[in-house]
Formats: C-alpha cells, structure tokens, sequence
C-alpha cells in the first residue's frame, strides 16, 4: 500500500518542485520583460500614470508607466489603448480624457470600480492633479504630472 | 552603475556553476551509474533481495545443489554439497558478494527482473510471498561428483561436455573450499593466504600450456591446408634454427607420417610440419578453434591466447606441439576435442539448461547453438580416426574402455617449474568416446603432476566416461 | 488589494508539498502515529503565517522565503523519512530558524547601526574570539574541529562567523578608508599601507584560521565570498591578480604539503581504489544516487540511510535516490533561484553597505551549494559543509535564516534610502 502510494507521490513531488520552481520564473520574466518596456523615459512633456505596485507580485503583464499623450481608454480588452490583462479589470474599464491641458478619469461602467485617492468615482470625468492616486482591479498608480503650468 | 555589471557577471557565473551541477548529474546517471551501481559494495543489492526467497539451483536430473532458507533479512544459503560446486555455482554471502552463477544470475534469483518486479507487486496486493527463479543447471551431480573424487585431492580440473549440444556435464576442480556462509567467515583468511590459489575457476580461469594435445590443432592445420601427406625421419630430436626439439624419453620412431606421428605424439614430426605450415595456416587453425576468442559463456571464462605475431622458426616449431607462449584453459581444449567429436562444429558451451518460476513455469530454456565451425566434417573424421588410433596403439592407451571405441589425445606440458627436468610437467588428455557417436568430451589436466598424460590424465577420462556411458 | 488569486500559486504548491509529505510520513511509519500529522499541521501552519505577515506588512521580497521554505520542507519530508526522531527537532529548529527570521528583519530594520563606523573593528574580533575559542575547547567530530559548546548546547561557530565576514566586508567597503586610520596609529608615520591590504590579510587570517581546524569547505567559501566581492567593489587589477597569485600558490602549496588535502584529492580522483575505508563515504553517496535513476524509487523505498553523515552533509545524495535526478535538479534550481532573487535585491540598492551584504548573503548561499552538491556528486573535491535550508542542524538552519532575514529587511527598503535605479538615470 505505502510503495504504491510513494511511487505515485515521487511524479507529484517532481511536479510540484518544477511547477513551483515555473511559476516563479514566470513571475520573473514577466517583471524583466516589462521592465524593457520603460524605453521612453520621462523626458516628454506629457503626463504619465506610475505603476505602484510591486510588479513582480503581478501575475500579467504591467508597464512600469503609462504616457498620456493622447485621450486613453483602459482595460482588459485588446481595444483599449492601455491593455491590461488583470482579471479584476473590466474589458473596458475607464477613460482618461483631456480638455485643454487639464486630465480627467471617468469611470465605464466597470465592475470593480475606478478610485481616486480611495473614493469611488463614476462616469462623470474626475480632475486628476500631480500625486493622485488611482485604483482599478488590482493596480494602483499615481497620475504624474511634472508640466510647468 | 560598474558594480551592478559585475553583479550580473558574477549572477551569470552562479548559473554556470549550477549548471554544469545539473549537466554533471544527468551524465552520470546516463553514463557513468550502470557500473557504480552494480559494484559489489553497493548494499543497496542485498536490500532488495532480502525481500524474497532467493532461488534454488538443480543440476539436470533436480538434485538440489543451493537454496536458501529463512525470511527476509535473516536468509541463509544452503550448499549441501560444500565445495562441490565452489567453482560453478560459486557462493553467495551478505559479507564477501556474490560469484560465478551467483552472481551472474543474480537478477533471476533474486527476482529482479522486469516481470518479477511486476508479480511482486501482484504478490505483495494479495498477501503472498515473493520468491527468485530457480535454475536448473546442465551438470549431472553424479558426474560431478565422480570427477572430483576421481581428482583424488591432486591440483587440476576436469571438464565434460555433451558435443552435439554444448552442454557442460560435469566441471570440477581441485582445490575448492566450503560455501555455505559460516564455514566461509571461518576460512577466509586462510582461503586468502593459500598459495593454492582455490578461489580460482581451474577449468574456466587457469591457463595451462596445452601441449601435445594442442597436436590436433596442428594437424587439423595440416589436413586442412594440404599438408596430409608430410612424412618426416623421426631421428628422436631436431635442432630448428639453433633450437633442439626432442620426443618425450627421446625416442626415435624412424620415417612417420602424419597419423602415426599424431598416435606417437612426435615432437619432431609436429615441430617441423608447424615450420612447414607456416604463421598464417597455424595462426588460423587456432583461431577456428576459438584461441584468441571470447567465449560465450555465462560464466566469465580467461580467453586462451596464440599470442604470436612475426613468428620466428622456433616460435613456430614450439606452438605446433603446444609450448611457447600458446596457453588454454581445460574448458578450451574440452570445446577442441567436443569440436572433433561433433564434426568440426564447435558448439557454444552452457551451464543453464532452464530458468522456472516458483510455480514451475519455465521462464528460459537453452537450445544448442553453433559458436562456430572450425574444420571442414572431412577433416574431423581423420582426426578423430588419429585419436582413436592413439588410444588404440599410441600413447593413449589407459584411456582404453572395453568394448567402446575411444578417441583421445595425451599431452605432457612443460610449464614455468619443469624448465631443469624437475618433473612438474602438466599432464593432459583430451577426448571423447563413443568415437562413432559420441556422447561425451572430456578434458582432464592435473597440473604440475610430474608424469605422463598417458600415465595419470588418461585413467581419470577414461573412468570418467565409462560412467557416464554406462 | 492583493490579488490573491494569482499570487498564492507557487505558496500553494508549498503547502501541498507539505500536506502530500506528512501524509506519507504518516503511512510510512510502522504505528501510524498521529503526532506526525499534528506536526505537518505545525509546518503548514508556521510557513502560512509568516508568509501572510510578509505579504500583509508588505515586508519586501516574498520570494526568499517561498523558495527557502520550500527547500526547507523538501529537507524536513527527507529527514523525517530518515528517522522522525531527528525530523521533529528539525522542525523546532525551523520554527526557531523562522522566529529568528522575521527577528533578525526587526532589529536590521529597526536598528541602522550595523554599518556604523565603531561596529566595524567588532566583526573580525569577533569572529576571531570565535575561533580561538573553537580551536581552544572546541569538539573535533569528523575530521574538523567545528562545533563549541555553549552551555551544553553544542554550536558550529562557523555558521555564525561566516555573517561576520559579510558584515565587516561590507563595512570595509563602506568606510575603507578608517581601516587606513587604523594602520597609521599602528605603523607609526613612516608606513601608509593601503586600506586594502589590511583589510586583505584580516580575511586571509579567517582563512588561515579555517585551515587550522581542517575546514577545507569552509576555506574555500570564505575565499570566493572574499575573491567574489573584492572582483565586484574593488577597482585595483593589481591587488585582484596578487590575491590570484596567492590563492593559487596557497592551494598548491596545500595540495603538495599537506596530507589531510593530498587524501581529499587522492578520495577524489579514485574513490574505489579504498571503498571500504576512505572512500566510503563517497562510494555510498554515489550508490544512492546512481539508484535512485531519473525519478527515484518514491519517498520510504531507497536505502539512504547506508551514507553515512546522511542527514547532514549528503542529505542531496538522499533526495537524489529517492526523488531521482529529477528531484535533484529541481532543488539546484531552487536555490539558482534564491541566488537571483538576492542578487536582483541587491541591484536596486545605491548604498554600498547594503548592496554588499545582499551581494554576500547571496553568493554565500549559491556557493556553499555547489561546493557541497558538487563533492556529493563527485564533480569536485568532497569538503564537509551543510546544505543552507536541507540539511539537518540548528546552527546552520538558524544562521541560514538570519541571513535571509537581513537579506528581507534589504529588500523592504525600509532601513535604506532605496532609489529606484531604473528611473532618473
């Protein structure tokens, strides 16, 4: 009975340490490939939305900063200029938009909500300022903004 | 940031180290494990066996010759017949390993084979007990016992094989030593120290010059190679290239040709026929009779060697009557004269007739298989007519068995010790009888016995086959 | 908000490891004792609570000790295979191993003093005070004189040296030139010995007092950890080349004079020629592993424990026959992975202190590796030395997880002005 349990139990002890020992490097491919991505550096002109989250602890592909040079939607679906595929995103989830030099997010009806520094915001566009924070599925950023107004 | 580089270099020199770990590990489970695994101190061989009863060795007729008894750890391994066999089924032992059948049937008698592994799962689902193979070996216990006793304690061997099969009937030597475990704890320091070397197989590991009975090569070579008629004046020596060769007792027989040369066991004749014949029809002629060849065999046997290259007259005049640096082992020149006696066949030799399970199911059994053929049937007829008249009018004669036509050849060999007539020579004979049919082929060496074959090797084949045949 | 169902992946796997593990334990035993599942329970629950404290305190890299837990259960599962006896103190050690962790992150991140200027002289007289005391009234068990005893606790000073040596390494990086100070108080005006030599021989003296007690393993981790960060920090190429020189001809030197060596290397090269005495040890390792084939014979079915010093020194030689080379490769991976995560941390960090004692951390744990893996495999010289995180022992267990410990509160960032590297630059 034991021999035929632990002969059965050595393929799973293999798979659990190589699973585990995947998963790992999944976790850190997905920060080194991501990090890549941080090629435009913040010299533009516009504003950008920095990821707070420790990348790493992220499961998806996340950039470690969002420029916004143009109207921008956000969310799960490949349709959204910013695509992220956290599963607590609504396909599209919410909107940064621009009037004049001045940013807003408005919520799209998502499921799990859009917060600016912690409260709950809707479809009415909100003004974001240098050092809000902004909160949707499992990502925190801080909206940026370093233009001499 | 220049440290950070470093880092990096020095993260990539990690990854080398550990994977050169992983790439080592993985070549030494592919090439190297095979041979440490199996090495004797790996306990790990002992462990497994002791789960099941080892299996149980029959000689052909199911004499019990070892089994063991107790369970698990606590097996012991019973030879009733002590030493008998020290040289064929060798001993088993949890202190000093495992030898000869023992060892080279490990896996069966312990059960660990592919399909023994899978009834043992069986077994152990249903609560019963797991047990090796048995083996029945091609040696007839009276046989074996009848050789040894006909040793009479004197250092040598005997070997006596079926011809037509290859079967080994009877391989026994002198000294042997007791296997079971306790008498082996108690001698075997002693066994160690002796200077009759008993762990070593006489019949299968000693290499002996073969001496006149290696003539039957040599006159295979001649027949062969168109020599048949080579007569020669026997003057009681020769001198070859500086070199005095001389009949035993220097005699001097007059004009001989081949067959009553090979009856009178001439050295003169032989020593100058191999000079005729030459390196190459010699060289050959040994070859087809398995010299310089691994035999198959389940038991490593020493390969016997002609070891010669760029022959000198000499070399060739020593090699054509068995001396100089050509050495044999009893089984070898057993297989020579079964080959004759077989029709120039020679056959593959065996000692395991069949492999049976616990429930009498036979997992393997032996068929006769040709190794190779050697001389042509012509051939082989002649010679083996040369051997009977040896053992007729030759220096065969105490071979003679009343009433059965024997064919035999003696030999008297000059070895390391007899080089100042110190009378060690080893005494030899080669044979096989019936001589129309045969049935047995024997080889008989008493080593540094100091006589004749025909005076001491050719009594013990000629009583040896007589109980065989009758 | 965390994402709790990604993120828990690999942590899952550690619990079920465990869960599968003491499982097997259970049915192992002869009586089934239930006590071994109330210890698998221990286990689950110790590794589950100080995982979620890092997580929920947001303690910095999770990693080091996922990875290190689940080396330390892949351990714990062998040595309880071995004899529970042993595997239960193994387990009190690790939740001592696992205190002292989340303690030792406390007090790094709570007291920024370790790299002060007057802790610096502390490190190599402590560690010097050490070995005295060990080559004084230390216990010689196999070979080495490595164990101490400490009010009837017996320690092996050199788990606790070997942190010591990282520390007052990293120091002298930080403050090179008060060790400069130092020898001009000593030599008097006329001498100005550079920093480095200094700082070169009092290394070497750790070495040469390693070489005394017959620490080869030791020695030679002390001299990469050393040779390692001086390749890294150091700039001079001639000061690198003569520490070459001198390592070469020490080690020749050691190899053609010194028998204790000439016997490693003779074990090393021929393991057969005395398989019943010297080679021993190395011969049994090798049968295991050669048994155990690519998936080994299942947990409870080898016979590892005929290697002699199994639950030490070739506890890998154990896994190996019983979780095959498979299982074997996967732990190397394991700890090629904790090697990454400490290097990585150390990348992110400006300040030179921290940056070498992750550095060192590191490296320590990575090379005592191979030097171990690779003499049980018979790829280098055998030398005696644990198995960071597997094998059994309280000393090396407890100063593996202090390490990791300091390694975490680096990694937190929260005792360092940690910039962020990648940007700014």
């Amino acid at each position: 009975m034991f021999e035929i349990l632990s002969t059965v139990f050595k393929y799973i002890f293999i798979i659990i340490i190589y699973y585990f020992v995947y998963a790992i490097i999944r976790l850190i491919y997905l920060d080194i490939s991501t990090t890549t991505h941080t090629g435009k550096k913040l010299s533009g002109k516009n504003p950008y939305l920095k990821l707070i989250n420790r990348r790493e602890t992220l499961n998806f592909r996340v950039d470690e900063s969002y420029f916004l040079d143009e109207e921008k939607t956000l969310g799960r679906s490949n349709k959204n200029e910013i695509c992220i595929k956290d599963p607590f995103l609504s396909g599209e989830h919410a909107a940064f938009l621009r009037n004049k030099d001045v940013w807003y997010v408005s919520d799209l009806g998502s499921k799990n909500g859009t917060y600016v520094n912690d409260e709950k915001i809707d479809a009415t566009p909100y003004e974001l300022t240098d050092g809000d924070t902004v909160h949707l599925g499992q990502l925190n950023f801080i909206f940026v903004d370093v233009r001499e107004v | 940031m220049k440290e950070n580089k470093k880092a990096l270099r020095v993260l990539a020199a990690v990854c080398v180290l550990f994977l050169s770990l992983i790439g080592y590990l993985t070549y030494f489970e592919v090439f190297l494990k095979e041979s440490v695994v199996a090495n004797p101190y790996n306990k790990r061989h002992w462990e497994y066996t002791n789960d099941k009863l080892r299996g149980s060795i029959y000689d052909r007729d199911g004499e019990l010759l070892a089994y063991s008894e107790g369970k698990g750890a606590q097996q012991v391994r019973i030879y009733p017949y002590e030493g008998l066999y020290s040289h064929v089924i060798g001993y088993y032992s949890i202190i000093y390993g495992n030898s000869f059948l023992e060892s080279a049937y490990q896996k069966e008698l312990s059960g660990n084979t592919p399909l023994g592994n899978v009834t043992d799962i069986k077994n152990k689902l249903t609560g019963q007990d797991s047990y090796g193979y048995n083996l029945q070996l091609t040696i007839d216990h009276t046989l074996q016992k009848k050789a040894y006793e006909l040793l009479k304690g004197r250092n040598g061997a005997i070997v006596a094989i079926n011809p037509s099969t290859g079967e080994i009937l009877a391989m026994a030597d002198n000294p042997v030593f007791d296997t079971n475990e306790s008498d082996l704890v108690e001698n075997w320091s002693s066994l160690l120290e002796s200077d009759d070397s008993p762990f070593l197989s006489r019949s299968i590991q000693g290499l002996y010059a073969p001496g006149s009975t290696y003539k039957i090569i040599t006159a295979a070579a001649a027949i062969e190679n168109g020599y048949e008629d080579y007569s020669f004046e026997d003057k009681g020596s020769v001198i070859i290239d500086g070199m005095t060769i001389k009949n035993f007792g220097s005699k001097s027989y007059g004009f001989l040709d081949i067959s009553k040369a090979f009856a009178l066991s001439s050295n003169t004749y032989f020593a100058s026929l191999g000079v005729s014949l030459g390196e190459r029809a010699l060289k050959a002629s040994a070859e087809n009779f398995g010299l310089n060849k691994k035999l198959p065999f389940e038991i490593s046997v020493t390969q016997s060697t002609f070891p010669y290259k760029n022959m000198s007259q000499t070399e060739l005049a020593a090699a054509a009557i068995g001396q100089g640096q050509i050495l044999a082992t009893p089984l070898q020149m057993g297989m020579v004269a079964s080959t004759i006696a077989n029709g120039g066949i020679m056959m593959e030799p065996h000692l395991v007739k069949r492999i049976t399970d616990i429930n009498k199911n036979t997992l393997y059994s032996s068929s006769a298989k040709a190794f190779q053929t050697a001389i042509s049937p012509e051939t082989a007829e002649k010679i083996s007519a040369m051997m009977v008249d040896a053992v007729e009018s030759g220096t065969g004669k105490n071979a003679k068995i009343s009433g059965i036509s024997t064919a035999g050849k003696t030999g008297t060999a000059q070895n390391e010790k007899s080089g100042t007539d110190g009378g060690s020579e080893h005494a030899w004979f080669v044979g096989f009888a019936p001589a129309d049919e045969p049935e047995i082929a024997v080889a008989v060496i008493l080593e540094y016995d100091g006589s004749t074959g025909g005076s001491s090797a050719a009594p013990i084949a000629k009583s040896l086959m007589e109980f065989w045949l009758k | 908000m965390d994402s709790i169902y990604n993120v828990y992946k690999p942590f899952r796997m550690v619990m079920f490891f465990n869960v599968l593990a003491f499982t097997l334990m259970f049915l192992h035993e002869d009586k089934k004792d239930f006590i071994t599942l109330a210890w698998g329970i221990g286990i689950i629950l110790l590794i589950f609570g100080v995982y979620v404290l890092i997580k929920w305190r947001h303690w910095g890299d999770e990693y080091l000790f996922l990875i290190s837990s689940m080396l330390v259960s892949i351990g714990l599962m062998m040595i309880y295979r071995l004899d529970p006896d042993i595997g239960k103190r193994q387990i009190v050690w690790f939740a001592g191993g696992a205190s002292l962790f989340l303690l030792s992150y406390l007090i790094f991140n709570l007291m920024p003093m370790w790299n002060s200027k007057k802790l610096y002289y502390i490190y190599p007289a402590a560690s010097f005070l050490l070995f005295t005391l060990t080559l004084a009234y230390g216990r010689r068990i196999g070979g080495a004189i490595n164990w101490l005893s400490i009010a009837g606790i017996n320690i092996q000073p050199l788990e606790v040296i070997k942190l010591l040596f990282i520390f007052f390494t990293a120091s002298y990086y930080k403050h090179r030139e008060s060790l400069k100070a130092l020898s001009l108080k000593i030599k008097g005006n006329d001498f100005r010995i550079k920093s480095i030599y200094i700082y070169g021989v009092l290394s070497y003296i750790h070495m040469g007092f390693l070489v005394l007690q017959r620490e080869w393993g030791g020695a030679l981790l002390f001299f990469l950890i050393y040779f390692t960060l001086l390749y890294i920090f150091e700039s001079n190429l001639k000061f690198m080349l003569a520490n070459v020189f001198f390592a070469g001809a020490g080690s020749l030197g050691g190899i053609l004079f010194l028998s204790h060596i000439q016997t490693r290397i003779d074990i090393w090269l021929n393991p057969w020629a005395d398989i019943s005495g010297k080679g021993y040890q190395i011969t049994q390792s090798l049968f295991a592993i050669g048994s155990g084939g690519f998936f080994g014979t299942g947990i409870g079915l080898g016979s590892p424990e005929l290697i002699p010093e199994v639950h030490t020194d070739f506890i890998f030689s154990a896994i190996c026959e019983e979780m095959g080379i498979f299982g074997g490769t996967g732990v190397i991976l394991l700890y090629l992975l904790l090697v990454y995560r400490g290097i990585k941390i150390s990348l992110k960090i400006n300040d030179i202190f921290y940056k070498a004692l992750a550095l060192g951390i590191s490296i320590m744990i990575g090379f005592q590796t191979f030097i171990i893996i690779g003499g049980v495999v018979k790829m280098i010289p055998l030398t005696g030395i644990t198995l960071p995180f597997i094998s059994y022992g309280g000393s090396s267990l407890i100063s593996s997880f202090i390490a990791l410990g300091i390694l975490q509160a680096i990694s937190s960032g929260k005792s360092i002005q940690m910039e962020e590297t990648h940007e700014g630059e």
